[in-house]
């Protein structure tokens, strides 16, 4: 194929955020075979819209729409698994772990392992994993990561919280099954 | 600023999401009050730790693959 070379640099920018589309669609597909498909599909589909991105625009965001999109228009095909949370209540770690006697940040965040953390985010439901993704991993602001999600700010807002509650949880529940901390009782392991 | 309020806008001011007169209120009160203080050190923390833990590389093969493929 012969490329011009206004679609070669509109790539080579495109492939700058590669690192991003990468580890988002890994986070959302569980699967480095799958993620690998869904970017390239991205990337193509880029390619072919290119006129309808903006020049001085979040390219960045653009393209994570792109992908994500894709994500969904396969998801819901497939999968049956729950897209949203149900409201479990109000869950905050650190008053929970305040609660139990132990400190949160020295005795618990310091001694969780990287690949429970990533666990904790896998097992959200995707509709509010990709918010933690845009927002915590990417540091979207709302306002972006509203428009690469096509919803309102509040929304933005209520699926982050919903979701940092779960995520909390999760992590929660890893710690007392660890031994980090002793469900109600405090800290399990004296140094 | 009392602690609840504090606690309601603790994650909008991690994420940097407050306006400014927001946040000079909210570090004033985390200059006064050691929970809270403590609190937003436990959530900065754990943004960071999602963060660093959910990055990964791009496997270089794959990154290579792409850039033939569309350049
Ligand atoms: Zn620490
Ligand atoms: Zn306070």
């Amino acid at each position: 194929m012969a490329e011009s070379p206004a679609r070669t640099a509109f790539a080579e920018e495109a492939l700058t955020h590669l690192d991003t589309l990468y580890r988002g669609a890994l986070r959302l597909t569980r699967d480095p075979d799958q993620a690998q498909d869904l970017v390239q599909e991205a990337y193509l589909r880029a390619l072919r819209y290119q006129h309808s991105y903006q020049q001085g625009t979040n390219m960045k965001a653009w393209l994570f729409a792109i992908m994500r999109n894709l994500f969904w228009d396969r998801f819901r095909g497939s999968r049956k698994e729950d897209v949203s949370l149900d409201d479990v209540g109000e869950f905050v770690l650190y008053d929970k772990l305040k609660d139990e006697g132990a400190r949160p940040e020295a005795d618990v965040l310091d001694k969780l392992a990287a690949s429970e953390v990533v666990k904790a985010v896998e097992k959200l439901p995707p509709l509010h994993r990709e918010v933690v993704l845009l927002v915590d991993v990417e540091g979207f602001s709302y306002k972006d990561a509203a428009q690469t999600l096509g919803v309102p700010i509040g929304t933005v807002m209520s699926r982050l919280h919903r979701a940092r509650q779960q995520l909390q949880r999760s992590l929660y529940d890893y710690a007392v099954e660890s031994g980090i901390v002793r469900a109600n009782g405090g800290q399990q392991v004296q140094q | 600023m009392n602690c609840k309020d504090c606690s309601e806008k603790l994650d909008r001011f991690v994420d940097r999401e407050l306006n400014s007169t927001e946040v000079l209120e909210l570090q004033l009160h985390l200059e006064s009050c050691p929970d809270c203080q403590d609190h937003y050190e436990f959530e900065a923390h754990l943004k960071r730790l999602v963060k660093h833990s959910c990055e990964c590389d791009t496997p270089p093969a794959f990154r290579d693959k792409l850039r033939q493929l569309l350049t």
